[in-house]
């Protein structure tokens, strides 16, 4: 199930906040664990068990780290071993199979395996959470429940943000309720959700016009690459919206997973704005075991070609995912070698050359194969004896001005600071405040059926981080 | 404070209201089974078993249950198409536009291949059928809206020259009329594919005096009651103004029978059984049929047509009909030419082979 679906909005959701607020305060975790379950079932009914699995190897593993300490460094071992193994076998061991094959020439079987949704997710919850009860930041989870109930729970299972057990441990036993938490979680789920089908899914049907163009052109190449990057950003963080709206509407407070990453002026601040979770994360359990910057200089940048690597695996399992990775350490490199310095003295050198960066490493990423990747690449910049312009890519240009504008605005942090400066005015004029008041809850319910009409029309809906 | 625990409790009632108001909406109303503005079955409540639930076929079924039933789904469409259109500025929604109030829907580019597959359909048609034992064999080509709204709105169209002379060159053994000269968006419906027959006189004047035949031109126009929305309507899900659909009728058409091979069944030309159903455009020799069989009594001439066509035949070759004592109408899209021979005498007749842009730009439905 997906959060931009109507079983999820009109039969699933309201049942399960109906059903949350009416239990007491200690049945909450079991209403959100079962509602979770089902949820995971409704997409992925056969690795619903594999995922419990995993919760019980994470339960059991972190309890023993906690209460015999003389053992915790196996037992930790031997949890990680199980997480990357479970990890390794779905998401990895084909893509070895067919990379071995494809280098040494030598025939092996053909691995099938269809990847479970979300594992990338909650496998990296579950590693986190026993590195940290074995570094003890953390005491172990007592309750299987509540355990199984912060791996699995729903708002956060498929498409992250990675929430680590550190961030939510207090809450998972008492959090608020209130109804400006709710309304805040409203505001965000809706929010998101209109980022992701108005916005993504529309971007998302021109990335497909491309794919079948038949007139290219150098524009049209370009209006893809756009396209590309804008819709990774637009659902991707729609989906972190739409998350820690539905955190908020149960009581937690989930990190935040998007900062404007595209006012970025360098790749090193992009990764500090882009996908906040996953970078902490190697950043923690990676790239400071490793040693991080407390090394010769050599081994320092190892760290982060490694670090990169292994998150553009974390992305996907073939190679132009790597090279993604290794793309952007290549800039992070120097970046630390040389060129922050100079960033730093024009804000816009700084901004085109992180947005042009980061638009061809999204050609990179939405490619089929480092061969597609590679072809566009060529044709942004001329190769290929194209035209420069051709009446269809006019026309796709024309018709998706607006929603490029519109998500371009919308990438800025323009308009949260218009609300914030409302939002503050709110207290001492009266007209902001009937205005605001009544506008907002009617601009969320337009919202809301406007999304809803995109949805029962069946467009294009699907999600890039779902199989992550 | 006050003021924030209002607003935020304003947030919460206006969701909520729309929220578990369409679910309770959907839940509590019946299943509709078909979409009269989409011309199609609506899900129903899917099959639940362990069978179902295991291979995931239940959830993907239900998914598409909500959709159909969703409550006001046809305006739910409109909201989507008048966003798309009015606030996002799109230059089309799934593939239809708007131009002059008229609706049409993209079709580019043109496909050598499909253009080359239905050129060896009618070439096999011809060397099976035709070729030594027929009288003439012609060849229209009718254009679709794009070829009037297109390219000067802006629109990707089909290069139609191109189109027409691919075609020409390949089907060297027909003799074209070109209608193009006579047609202009007027003649077509505002919210269907297909031209008006009220406006084609000219057009079916012209193949008629190509064919060494000549039409008195003269009609009576008569109207339907019941207003007729095109195919594009409901796919289109916009608020516009339904259409009157017209019919010609004279002598000869009031007189002659059509024999339907598939149902076994005489009727008139003009299907006013269908008249009243959810295509009235199929009004016209009843839409869609296989083979058809025009006798005229009336007739002043035994001279006899065969027209392969599309559904923009089915308006025209009424018009036709004073002119020959027998037209069979044959529809390669639904019935296979190796069976022709079991049903038709080739003998003499004139042949006219009457196709849209559209179908022969999408020609994998003609079978060989």
């Amino acid at each position: 199930m997906i959060f931009s679906s109507i079983p999820f909005l009109y039969y699933f959701l309201p049942a399960v906040i109906l059903l949350y607020f009416a239990v007491p305060g200690k049945k909450k975790n079991v209403v959100l664990l079962l509602a979770s379950l089902v949820f995971y079932a409704w997409g992925e009914l056969r690795y619903t068990l594999l995922m419990l699995v995993m919760i019980t190897q994470g339960y059991i593993l972190g309890r023993l780290i906690d209460s015999k300490r003389r053992w915790s460094k196996f037992f930790l071992t031997t949890s990680v071993v199980i997480s990357l193994g479970v990890l390794g076998y779905f998401k990895y061991a084909g893509f070895f199979l067919e990379s071995f094959a494809a280098v040494t020439g030598i025939a092996v079987p053909v691995l099938k395996v269809t990847l479970p949704i979300g594992i990338s997710f909650y496998t990296f919850q579950v590693i986190s959470y026993v590195i940290d009860v074995y570094r003890g930041t953390v005491a172990a989870q007592k309750s299987y429940i509540d355990m199984a109930m912060y791996i699995s729970m729903f708002p956060q299972l498929i498409a992250g943000p990675i929430v680590r057990y550190s961030d939510i441990e207090g809450q998972l036993r008492t959090r608020e309720h209130s109804a400006q938490k709710v309304a805040q979680g409203i505001r965000r789920f809706i929010i998101g959700l209109s980022k992701k089908v108005l916005i993504a899914n529309q971007l998302g049907e021109l990335i497909d016009a491309y794919g079948s163009a038949s007139e290219p052109s150098v524009l049209f190449v370009w209006l893809y690459a756009v396209a590309c990057t804008l819709q990774i950003y637009f659902d991707f963080s729609g989906y972190s919206d739409m998350a820690i709206g539905l955190g908020k509407i149960f009581g937690f407070d989930f990190p935040e997973n998007f900062n404007y990453p595209y006012i970025s002026k360098s790749i090193t601040e992009f990764w500090r704005r882009w996908h906040m979770s996953l970078g902490t994360w190697f950043r923690d359990y990676v790239y400071i075991p490793l040693g991080g910057n407390r090394v010769k200089k050599w081994r320092w940048f190892l760290n982060i070609l490694i670090v990169w690597a292994l998150t553009g695996l974390w992305h996907g399992a073939a190679w132009n995912f790597v090279v993604w990775g290794l793309y952007m350490a290549f800039f992070l490199i120097l970046e630390k070698l040389f060129l922050l310095p100079l960033l730093k003295k024009s804000r816009v050198l700084g901004h085109v050359y992180t947005m042009l960066l980061v638009l061809i490493s999204f050609v990179i990423f939405s490619a089929a194969n480092m061969a597609d990747a590679g072809n566009v690449i060529a044709k942004m910049f001329g190769a290929g004896g194209l035209a420069a312009v051709s009446g269809e890519s006019l026309y796709y240009l024309r018709s998706y001005a607006v929603t490029f504008l519109i998500a371009v605005f919308g990438s800025l942090p323009v308009v949260r600071n218009l609300f914030a400066g409302l939002e503050r005015k709110m207290p001492e004029n009266r007209v902001v405040n009937v205005i605001y008041t009544v506008g907002e809850p009617l601009v969320l319910a337009a919202l809301l059926i406007l999304v809803t009409g995109y949805l029962v029309d069946g467009s294009f809906n699907p999600f890039l981080y779902f199989r992550f | 404070m006050r003021k924030y625990i209002n607003k935020n409790t304003i947030v919460i009632f206006v969701a909520a209201l729309c929220i578990y108001g369409l679910s309770l909406w959907g839940i509590i109303k019946p299943d509709e089974s078909y979409s009269y503005s989409e011309r199609r079955g609506l899900k129903a409540f899917p099959k639940l078993s362990v069978q179902t639930l295991q291979s995931g076929r239940f959830m993907e079924d239900f998914e598409k249950y909500t959709l159909d039933q969703f409550p006001m789904r046809d305006t739910m469409r409109m909201v989507k198409a008048v966003g798309n259109y009015y606030l996002f500025g799109r230059k089309d929604n799934n593939g239809l536009y708007l131009v002059d109030g008229y609706l049409s829907k993209l079709e580019y580019p043109l496909s050598e291949k499909s253009l080359e597959y239905a050129a060896e359909c009618f070439t096999l048609l011809y060397e099976k059928y035709l070729e030594g034992n027929v009288n003439a064999v012609y060849g229209v080509i009718v254009p679709d809206k794009n070829y009037f709204l297109a390219a000067v709105n802006g629109y990707p169209s089909l290069d139609y020259d191109r189109f027409y002379s691919i075609l020409e060159d390949k089907l060297d053994f027909m003799d074209f009329i070109d209608v193009r000269d006579l047609l202009s968006i007027d003649d077509y419906y505002r919210t269907d594919t297909h031209w008006r027959q009220e406006k084609i006189v000219d057009v079916a004047e012209k193949i008629a005096d190509a064919m060494g035949v000549s039409l008195t031109g003269e009609y009576t126009k008569k109207q339907l009651d019941t207003p007729f929305h095109g195919v594009y309507y409901g796919q289109a899900a916009l608020p516009i103004a339904a259409e009157t659909l017209y019919y010609l009728e004279n002598d000869a058409i009031k007189n002659s029978t059509v024999y339907d091979y598939e149902s076994g069944k005489t009727g008139a030309v003009y299907d006013m059984e269908k008249a009243a159903g959810n295509d009235q455009y199929e009004t016209f020799l009843s839409g869609s049929r296989s083979l058809l069989i025009i006798d005229n009594p009336t007739a002043t001439t035994d001279k006899e047509l065969i027209v392969f066509r599309d559904s923009f035949g089915s308006s025209l070759t009424p018009l036709l009909i004073e002119a020959y004592s027998k037209i069979t109408i044959v529809d390669i899209r639904y019935l296979s030419p190796s069976y022709l021979g079991k049903f038709i005498d080739f003998n003499g007749q004139d042949v006219l082979f009457l196709y849209s842009t559209l179908v022969l730009n999408n020609s994998d439905t003609l079978k060989k």
